[in-house]
Protein backbone atom coordinates (compact mmCIF):
# COMPACT_ATOMS: atom_id res chain seq x y z
CA UNK A 1 0.00 0.00 0.00
CA UNK A 2 1.54 3.20 -0.99
CA UNK A 3 1.00 6.30 1.39
CA UNK A 4 0.21 9.38 -0.39
CA UNK A 5 2.35 12.71 0.73
CA UNK A 6 1.84 16.34 0.14
CA UNK A 7 4.54 17.85 -2.19
CA UNK A 8 6.06 19.50 0.67
CA UNK A 9 6.71 16.10 2.30
CA UNK A 10 7.84 14.34 -0.72
CA UNK A 11 10.24 17.21 -1.16
CA UNK A 12 11.56 16.99 2.36
CA UNK A 13 11.92 12.98 1.71
CA UNK A 14 13.52 13.69 -1.65
CA UNK A 15 16.05 16.07 -0.30
CA UNK A 16 17.08 13.30 2.27
CA UNK A 17 17.99 11.25 -0.29
CA UNK A 18 20.47 13.37 -2.19
CA UNK A 19 22.24 14.30 1.03
CA UNK A 20 22.06 10.44 1.96
CA UNK A 21 23.79 10.00 -1.25
CA UNK A 22 26.24 12.42 -1.50
CA UNK A 23 27.20 11.75 2.48
CA UNK A 24 28.08 8.23 1.19
CA UNK A 25 28.83 8.41 -2.27
CA UNK A 26 31.12 11.59 -2.30
CA UNK A 27 28.91 12.61 -5.53
CA UNK A 28 25.21 13.87 -6.43
CA UNK A 29 23.05 11.43 -7.23
CA UNK A 30 21.59 11.48 -11.07
CA UNK A 31 18.18 12.17 -11.40
CA UNK A 32 17.49 8.54 -12.75
CA UNK A 33 19.19 7.42 -9.39
CA UNK A 34 16.83 9.64 -7.06
CA UNK A 35 13.98 8.45 -9.30
CA UNK A 36 14.87 4.15 -8.58
CA UNK A 37 15.80 5.31 -4.80
CA UNK A 38 12.37 6.70 -4.05
CA UNK A 39 10.70 4.22 -6.50
CA UNK A 40 9.38 7.30 -8.40
CA UNK A 41 8.87 8.54 -12.15
CA UNK A 42 11.60 10.88 -12.96
CA UNK A 43 9.07 13.59 -13.93
CA UNK A 44 8.07 13.81 -10.43
CA UNK A 45 11.24 13.75 -9.25
CA UNK A 46 12.03 16.39 -11.53
CA UNK A 47 8.72 18.63 -10.43
CA UNK A 48 10.49 18.19 -7.22
CA UNK A 49 13.53 19.54 -7.91
CA UNK A 50 12.08 22.66 -9.40
CA UNK A 51 10.65 23.14 -6.30
CA UNK A 52 13.61 22.70 -3.90
CA UNK A 53 15.51 24.54 -6.69
CA UNK A 54 13.51 27.88 -5.64
CA UNK A 55 14.83 27.20 -2.17
CA UNK A 56 18.44 28.45 -3.78
CA UNK A 57 19.90 25.41 -1.38
CA UNK A 58 19.16 23.54 -4.77
CA UNK A 59 20.93 24.87 -8.11
CA UNK A 60 20.57 22.31 -11.42
CA UNK A 61 21.91 22.08 -14.36
CA UNK A 62 20.60 22.84 -17.75
CA UNK A 63 20.26 19.18 -18.24
CA UNK A 64 17.59 19.29 -15.15
CA UNK A 65 20.57 17.19 -12.69
CA UNK A 66 21.87 18.87 -9.75
CA UNK A 67 24.74 21.05 -10.20
CA UNK A 68 25.00 22.39 -5.93
CA UNK A 69 22.66 20.61 -3.05
CA UNK A 70 24.14 23.04 -0.90
CA UNK A 71 26.73 23.00 1.09
CA UNK A 72 27.67 20.16 -1.72
CA UNK A 73 28.94 21.19 -5.08
CA UNK A 74 27.77 18.00 -7.48
CA UNK A 75 30.47 19.49 -9.76
CA UNK A 76 34.46 19.48 -9.10
CA UNK A 77 35.37 22.57 -7.95
CA UNK A 78 38.54 24.33 -6.55
CA UNK A 79 37.34 23.49 -2.96
CA UNK A 80 37.90 20.04 -2.06
CA UNK A 81 36.53 18.64 1.69
CA UNK A 82 37.64 15.56 2.91
CA UNK A 83 36.85 14.01 5.65
CA UNK A 84 38.11 10.13 6.95
CA UNK A 85 37.78 8.29 3.93
CA UNK A 86 35.30 10.63 1.93
CA UNK A 87 35.58 13.68 -0.02
CA UNK A 88 33.58 16.04 -1.64
CA UNK A 89 33.94 19.44 -3.23
CA UNK A 90 32.11 22.73 -1.97
CA UNK A 91 30.94 25.51 -4.42
CA UNK A 92 33.01 28.19 -2.55
CA UNK A 93 34.89 28.76 0.97
CA UNK A 94 31.67 29.61 2.71
CA UNK A 95 30.28 25.84 1.44
CA UNK A 96 33.74 24.12 1.60
CA UNK A 97 33.10 25.38 5.80
CA UNK A 98 29.58 24.39 5.28
CA UNK A 99 30.32 20.21 4.67
CA UNK A 100 31.72 19.76 8.11
CA UNK A 101 29.53 22.32 10.07
CA UNK A 102 26.91 20.22 8.52
CA UNK A 103 27.84 16.64 8.73
CA UNK A 104 29.47 17.88 12.78
CA UNK A 105 32.39 16.05 11.79
CA UNK A 106 36.45 16.65 11.49
CA UNK A 107 37.92 17.83 7.92
CA UNK A 108 40.35 19.14 5.73
CA UNK A 109 39.85 21.82 3.13
CA UNK A 110 42.66 21.80 0.29
CA UNK A 111 41.60 25.96 -0.65
CA UNK A 112 43.77 27.76 -2.46
CA UNK A 113 44.59 31.46 -2.80
CA UNK A 114 41.85 33.13 -5.17
CA UNK A 115 44.98 35.12 -6.35
CA UNK A 116 47.45 33.14 -6.63
CA UNK A 117 46.98 29.62 -6.23
CA UNK A 118 48.80 29.51 -3.08
CA UNK A 119 47.97 26.47 -0.84
CA UNK A 120 46.09 27.15 2.17
CA UNK A 121 44.85 24.00 3.81
CA UNK A 122 42.05 24.43 6.59
CA UNK A 123 41.61 21.83 9.06
CA UNK A 124 38.24 21.57 10.95
CA UNK A 125 39.21 19.42 14.42
CA UNK A 126 36.73 18.85 17.06
CA UNK A 127 34.63 21.42 16.19
CA UNK A 128 37.61 24.42 16.03
CA UNK A 129 38.73 25.85 12.74
CA UNK A 130 42.81 25.28 12.11
CA UNK A 131 44.76 26.32 9.54
CA UNK A 132 46.48 29.50 7.83
CA UNK A 133 45.40 33.09 8.41
CA UNK A 134 43.00 34.43 5.72
CA UNK A 135 40.26 36.54 4.34
CA UNK A 136 37.45 35.62 2.46
CA UNK A 137 35.99 38.16 -0.37
CA UNK A 138 32.76 38.12 -0.90
CA UNK A 139 32.72 40.23 -4.24
CA UNK A 140 28.40 40.51 -4.76
CA UNK A 141 26.64 42.63 -2.21
CA UNK A 142 23.92 40.00 -0.31
CA UNK A 143 20.64 41.29 -1.86
CA UNK A 144 22.68 40.00 -5.48
CA UNK A 145 23.65 36.91 -4.70
CA UNK A 146 21.28 34.75 -6.55
CA UNK A 147 21.46 36.80 -9.69
CA UNK A 148 23.83 35.25 -10.77
CA UNK A 149 24.93 32.37 -8.56
CA UNK A 150 27.62 30.66 -10.14
CA UNK A 151 29.82 34.05 -10.27
CA UNK A 152 28.98 34.87 -6.36
CA UNK B 1 33.28 33.38 -2.16
CA UNK B 2 36.81 33.36 -2.82
CA UNK B 3 39.33 32.48 0.24
CA UNK B 4 42.53 35.16 -0.39
CA UNK B 5 46.48 35.09 1.56
CA UNK B 6 46.00 39.03 2.16
CA UNK B 7 44.28 41.86 2.12
CA UNK B 8 46.93 42.79 -1.01
CA UNK B 9 45.55 39.49 -2.46
CA UNK B 10 41.92 41.08 -2.58
CA UNK B 11 42.99 44.41 -3.50
CA UNK B 12 44.93 42.31 -6.53
CA UNK B 13 42.17 39.93 -7.79
CA UNK B 14 39.39 42.67 -7.72
CA UNK B 15 41.92 44.62 -10.00
CA UNK B 16 42.62 41.92 -12.31
CA UNK B 17 39.23 41.04 -12.57
CA UNK B 18 38.05 44.63 -12.75
CA UNK B 19 35.77 44.51 -10.18
CA UNK B 20 34.81 47.27 -7.05
CA UNK B 21 35.94 45.88 -3.65
CA UNK B 22 33.31 43.70 -2.03
CA UNK B 23 32.50 42.37 1.67
CA UNK B 24 35.45 40.80 3.23
CA UNK B 25 35.24 38.27 6.71
CA UNK B 26 38.03 36.87 8.78
CA UNK B 27 38.30 32.82 8.69
CA UNK B 28 36.80 33.02 11.86
CA UNK B 29 33.28 34.77 10.50
CA UNK B 30 33.61 32.23 7.81
CA UNK B 31 33.31 29.55 10.14
CA UNK B 32 30.78 30.93 12.27
CA UNK B 33 28.70 31.92 9.46
CA UNK B 34 29.27 28.16 7.88
CA UNK B 35 28.25 26.68 11.12
CA UNK B 36 25.13 29.53 11.15
CA UNK B 37 23.94 28.24 7.81
CA UNK B 38 24.75 24.86 7.75
CA UNK B 39 24.66 23.05 10.77
CA UNK B 40 20.64 21.88 10.77
CA UNK B 41 20.71 21.65 7.20
CA UNK B 42 20.11 17.58 7.30
CA UNK B 43 17.46 17.70 9.52
CA UNK B 44 14.27 16.50 8.37
CA UNK B 45 12.58 19.76 9.32
CA UNK B 46 14.72 22.15 8.10
CA UNK B 47 13.56 25.25 5.71
CA UNK B 48 15.34 27.98 4.18
CA UNK B 49 15.88 31.06 6.71
CA UNK B 50 14.08 34.15 6.06
CA UNK B 51 15.14 37.86 5.18
CA UNK B 52 15.12 38.89 8.82
CA UNK B 53 16.51 35.17 10.26
CA UNK B 54 19.46 35.03 7.80
CA UNK B 55 19.91 38.57 8.78
CA UNK B 56 20.01 38.10 12.10
CA UNK B 57 22.79 35.64 11.51
CA UNK B 58 25.51 37.84 9.80
CA UNK B 59 24.59 40.29 12.54
CA UNK B 60 25.55 37.81 15.04
CA UNK B 61 28.66 37.29 13.19
CA UNK B 62 29.31 40.52 13.19
CA UNK B 63 28.63 41.37 9.31
CA UNK B 64 26.55 44.32 9.11
CA UNK B 65 26.04 47.46 7.02
CA UNK B 66 24.74 47.88 3.30
CA UNK B 67 26.25 45.10 1.90
CA UNK B 68 24.86 42.38 4.05
CA UNK B 69 21.31 43.17 3.94
CA UNK B 70 19.25 40.65 1.87
CA UNK B 71 16.47 43.45 0.89
CA UNK B 72 16.16 47.40 -0.20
Amino acid sequence: MTTRQSPENWDAHLRQSIYRHFIRAGRAPSVAEMAAALSSPKRKVNAALERLAQTHAFVLQETGELWRAAPFSAVPTAFPVCSGKRAWYGNCIWDALGIPAMLQQSARIDASCGCCNYEMTLLVEEGRLLGPKGIIHIAVPARHWYDDIVFT
Amino acid sequence: MLLFRSEQHVDRWCAQWNRPRGGTLTLNQGWRLAKEWYEDRLSPHWRPKTVAEAEAAFARIGLVGDFWKLTG
